[in-house]
């Protein structure tokens, strides 16, 4: 208690310093003068009187400072002095102190926003639950270890039998049409277990959450919860929005209540609207038989461990009840086991592919930051070195090194800490960026990345260590001073400037690596945007529709993809049309399936696999591929012709030696076709891809209840083709929306858009990278250049030509630069072969990169070079 | 050396205690003093080195301080104690008396007694 009130007094003192000091000042010599007046009382002269007081009081400044140890609290107020200190060191360099704090910013603000997106998918990955990263995955997987889903009667016994999860929760995405006949609106929702609000423990916005026995029998209770935008967007947040009809596919639902205002699902970053209990399923999705075929396997499951469960008994009753399930119901379920997997791991939507994306921008950033470092330590270390006296004088004076460490340091640990708050400020602009949803393919995804507690430590923390880093060379380097080496007038020691040179090329040589990685990236970025795709994506629509929710055969499948073209193409601006299933360069990939062909056949194990995509006769013409052999698929109508099958070169290459494939019988889907045609290779997958081997199957055999309306416009204008097809579809049927209407160009652009994020940074970073590396060097040779004014001045006396000085300089410097370069460029290639395994040696990064690297290094040597050759060579020997 | 001042501070805020208890409020002068006075030569300490023991006490709360007139009118730090000051008194003098008291017992004490 005591000491506790003792040290918030001497807290209190630090503020009023100066007053205190006067108090003492005035309390001494009311002291002495009472003194002074009783030895006068006593008969002494002034003088001695006097004299006497001030020596019964004794040593008045060792006393003062014995008062002011106790006074205050002396490390921080050294430290304060060492704070001020630096402050005004920091201001008499405003130019290199904004270098220094810039360049920290951007390196600290770009680690943060980069680690605040890897902090909220491992440890927020849903928003608005708390504890979401607790949640495991529960996933029935095959052998051959895709993940497979769970049906809704597993989910049944599952939640029974693995009791180490509590609540375990199945939901699954449904893309719903709401609104009435003619308006109807693409929505995404989830279907979910009655279990599934509460065990996510969220409380609603509004009303209330499904109640378990509402999803208990079929088709009860037609009820809604809405997300917080839809409510706000819909109902403009109006409360009376509870209780009213919800018209969902066909189905009029009733809003029970709106989910929080943060909460998007439980499949971020995809972002869902409406939540139906999953017993409505047979309801909403026209009679299908979800809810009792175990051979349907639509559901996600997600559950948290029991308090003092753990995983592994969790994994063990899994397995047992997943092989009691493939005995009870082989045909479902035969060979089917089960995992249980950490959430941000999960199989489904883009988190896994994310993190490890972001894993390695942000070991980039990383390196980037301390090449930063490493260029501010050369700088400080440089500045340091002209502080040399004003040390040395500090230390003569008797601070201990130990003093002179913090005085470097704290310096150094202000301007680190400077760019670490302009670094958070940047991230908290970059992440708010982030959060602006962009609308991916046919799902709307948010990112609900923002600056935290976490993230702020987090800048902050990088600030400290950078300035550790960067400090640590100078504070040592000054530390080590001898105070009589220091005064000397005329430094006649060398400059010690090898750690310099080790940073300088270590500097260059990290430059030389995120350059490269630049331009392989800016290379494979360019060369994807630029190639051929081999098909003509200009001029065409695309158009997405779904009859899952009527639940169709094939027949009506079939009759309604007729009857949609037939109307398409009496347009007068349709030049072509068609319908697939797939589109080429989705950003969710071209399904690949296994096939058997005649006349090949497999000497090693597996299986032969090509992409597939189903099409309507007609696709070949919209996409402007040219069929080289055979002719296009039989009418949609023709019931006569036998089920087709049209391959493309790569496949006949690859597969039949490049021998006839006209005719030739072909087995996949479980189904028997006849090689009816071959068409030109295209790009499938993604731009730059080697030849992929593709299936095109006919969608007069095999129906589906999605399609993509692919349309080539007559007049080149496909935007306005929009309007034309969605009246269209309304005439066809009312109730069916026309979504994700986008021009190939802007579907191929979707593609690019991830890609393209990375590419941009690394556009805005290489240039800074160089402007970096050579600040660095440029302060490395300004500085052993002035420390050798002297000796130049001795050469040019002695008639050395000052290109001959210019040059031997550069050639000093160049060869701790050049090591780096060689060193960076060898680590560069091994990424680049470890990352790219059997892609090309691209020429230009590697060497063009280098030539660039040595160009920019020569002149920041050349510079400082050359204003130390022009000098007066009697100038430079006064110089001292 | 240091260690004999480390002993003399902890006696000396003793000292300063007693002598405000006794005189009522008092300025350093008047304590340095008082405590001269008492002491006599035995202790052989500058007037100077009550001011850091007063911040002490001062900074625990078993004084507090302001200014007032010295009796030559001039302006002076008067110190007084406080209740805690009291606390702090009563307890340390029991603490002091106790401690004396067995370091007297051992003087007295004979080789019989501790065999």
């Amino acid at each position: 208690m005591r000491s506790l009130r003792s040290f918030l007094s001497r807290l209190g003192h630090l503020v009023t310093r100066r007053a205190q000091d006067e108090r003492l000042r005035e309390e001494i010599e009311g002291h002495i003068a009472l003194q002074t007046e009783a030895h006068l009382r006593a008969g002494l002269s002034p003088i001695e009187a006097r004299r006497q007081a001030m020596l019964q009081f004794g040593g008045v400044e060792a006393m003062k400072q014995d008062y002011r140890a106790r006074r205050g609290l002396p490390f921080i107020e050294n430290l304060l002095g060492d704070l001020r200190n630096a402050g005004r060191s920091i201001s008499r360099m405003p130019g290199l102190a904004a270098v220094i704090i810039v360049s920290l910013a951007i390196g600290i603000g770009v680690n943060t926003s980069i680690f605040s997106w890897i902090q909220l998918m491992l440890f927020q990955p849903m928003p608005a639950v708390s504890g979401a990263a607790n949640f495991l995955l529960v996933e029935p997987r095959t052998e051959t270890g895709g993940y497979a889903g769970a049906s809704w009667l597993e989910y049944r016994d599952l939640q029974k039998q693995v009791s180490a999860l509590r609540d375990i929760v199945a939901s699954q995405i449904v893309p719903f049409n709401v609104g009435e006949r003619g308006q109807t609106e693409r929505t995404h929702g989830q279907l979910v277990s009655g279990n599934y609000f509460s065990a996510l423990e969220l409380k609603p916005a509004i009303g209330r959450f499904i109640r378990p026995e509402e999803a208990e029998r079929p088709g009860t209770e037609p009820v809604v919860v809405i997300s917080y935008d839809y409510w706000q967007t819909r109902f403009r947040g109006a409360p009376e929005a509870l209780g009213q009809e919800l018209r969902v596919n066909e189905r009029d639902l009733i809003v029970i209540g709106v989910a929080p205002r943060e909460f998007q699902g439980t499949m971020v970053p995809l972002k869902f609207e409406l939540w139906v209990p999953a017993t409505m399923a047979p309801a909403l999705l026209g009679g299908t038989r979800d809810l009792e075929d175990r051979t349907i396997r639509a559901f996600s499951l997600i559950g948290m461990l029991k308090p003092g469960a753990m995983r592994q008994e969790a994994q063990a009753e899994l397995s047992t009840a997943m092989a009691q399930l493939a005995r009870d119901y082989p045909e479902a379920s035969a060979g089917i086991g089960g995992e249980i997997l950490t959430f941000w791991k999960a199989p489904r939507g883009p988190q896994r592919m994310l993190i490890s994306g972001l894993a390695v921008l942000q070991g980039v950033m990383l390196l980037l930051l301390l090449a930063v470092c490493g260029n501010t330590a050369n700088l400080m270390l440089a500045r340091g070195s002209t502080r040399q006296r004003e040390m040395a004088v500090r230390v003569a004076l008797g601070a201990g090194h130990w003093r002179i460490v913090s005085l470097v340091l704290s310096e150094n640990m202000l301007l680190a800490l400077l760019g670490a708050s302009l670094g958070a400020a940047i991230a908290v602009w970059g992440t708010t960026a982030l959060r602006v949803a962009p609308l991916i393919g046919a799902f709307p995804i948010q990112f609900q990345t923002r600056v935290d507690e976490f993230t702020l430590v987090f800048a902050m923390l990088l600030g400290a260590g950078c300035g550790l880093i960067f400090s640590a060379a100078p504070a040592l380097h000054l530390a080590r001073l001898d105070p009589q080496d220091g005064l000397r007038s005329s430094p006649n020691t060398p400059p010690r400037s090898r750690a310099r040179r080790v940073l300088m090329g270590t500097e260059v040589g990290l430059a030389m690596v995120v350059l490269i990685a630049a331009a392989l990236f800016l290379q494979s970025f360019r060369a994807a945007s630029q190639t051929d795709p081999r098909f003509r994506p200009e001029g065409v629509l695309l158009a997405s529709y779904d009859l899952s929710g009527r639940n169709p055969d094939d027949a009506s499948e079939r009759e309604f993809a007729a009857r949609l073209l037939e109307r398409l193409r009496a347009l007068p601006d349709v030049e072509a049309a068609a319908i697939a299933t797939n589109v080429p360069l989705d950003l969710h990939g071209i399904p690949a399936r296994s096939f058997t062909v005649e006349g090949r056949v497999r000497t090693e194990a597996g299986q032969d696999r090509a992409i597939t995509n189903t099409v309507t006769p007609g696709y070949f013409k919209v996409m402007a591929i040219p069929l080289i052999e055979g002719k296009d698929f039989a009418d949609i109508r023709d019931k006569a012709a036998p089920a087709q099958a049209i391959v493309n070169e790569e496949f006949v290459r690859r597969y039949l030696n490049g021998a006839k494939a006209i005719g030739r019988r072909l087995q996949t889907r479980n189904a028997n076709f006849t090689i009816a045609g071959v068409a030109r290779n295209s790009v499938y997958a993604a731009f730059g891809e080697p030849a992929q081997p593709a299936i095109y199957l006919s969608y007069r055999d095999r129906p589906a209840s999605e399609g993509e309306i692919h349309l080539r416009t007559r007049s080149g204008n496909e935007t306005a083709l929009a309007s034309e097809a969605r009246a269209v579809l309304r005439d066809l049927d009312p109730m069916l929306p026309l979504y994700d209407v986008r021009t190939f160009s802007q579907h191929i652009e979707r593609n690019l858009y991830l890609r393209r994020i990375p590419a941009r940074m690394f556009a805005v970073l290489g240039p800074l990278l160089l402007g970096l590396a050579a600040i660095g060097i440029y302060a490395v040779v300004s500085y052993a250049v002035a420390r050798r004014t002297r000796e130049i001045g001795v050469r040019l006396t002695f008639g050395a030509t000052s290109q001959r000085v210019v040059l031997q300089i550069i050639l000093e410097n160049l060869g701790a630069i050049a090591s780096g370069t060689a060193v960076g460029w060898l680590l560069a290639l091994l990424i680049s072969l470890h990352a790219i395994p059997n892609g090309d040696f691209d020429v230009p990064a590697f060497v063009g990169v280098p030539a660039i690297l040595l160009g920019v290094a020569t002149l920041a040597c050349w510079i400082p070079a050359w204003r130390a050759s022009r000098i007066d060579p009697m100038a430079a020997l006064r110089h001292e | 050396m240091k260690q004999k001042a480390d002993v003399l501070q902890g006696t000396l805020a003793l000292m300063v205690l007693k002598t405000l208890d006794v005189l009522g409020p008092l300025h350093g002068y008047g304590i340095a003093r008082r405590i001269e006075q008492i002491s006599g030569d035995l202790l052989a300490v500058n007037q100077g080195t009550v001011y850091p023991v007063l911040l002490k006490l001062e900074q625990e709360g078993a004084i507090t301080s302001e200014w007032g007139a010295s009796e030559n009118n001039r302006r002076a730090r008067f110190y007084r104690l406080t209740r805690e000051g009291h606390k702090q008194l009563q307890v340390e003098t029991q603490d002091w008396e106790q401690t004396a008291a067995i370091i007297a017992r051992f003087f007295e004490a004979k080789a019989e007694d501790l065999s």
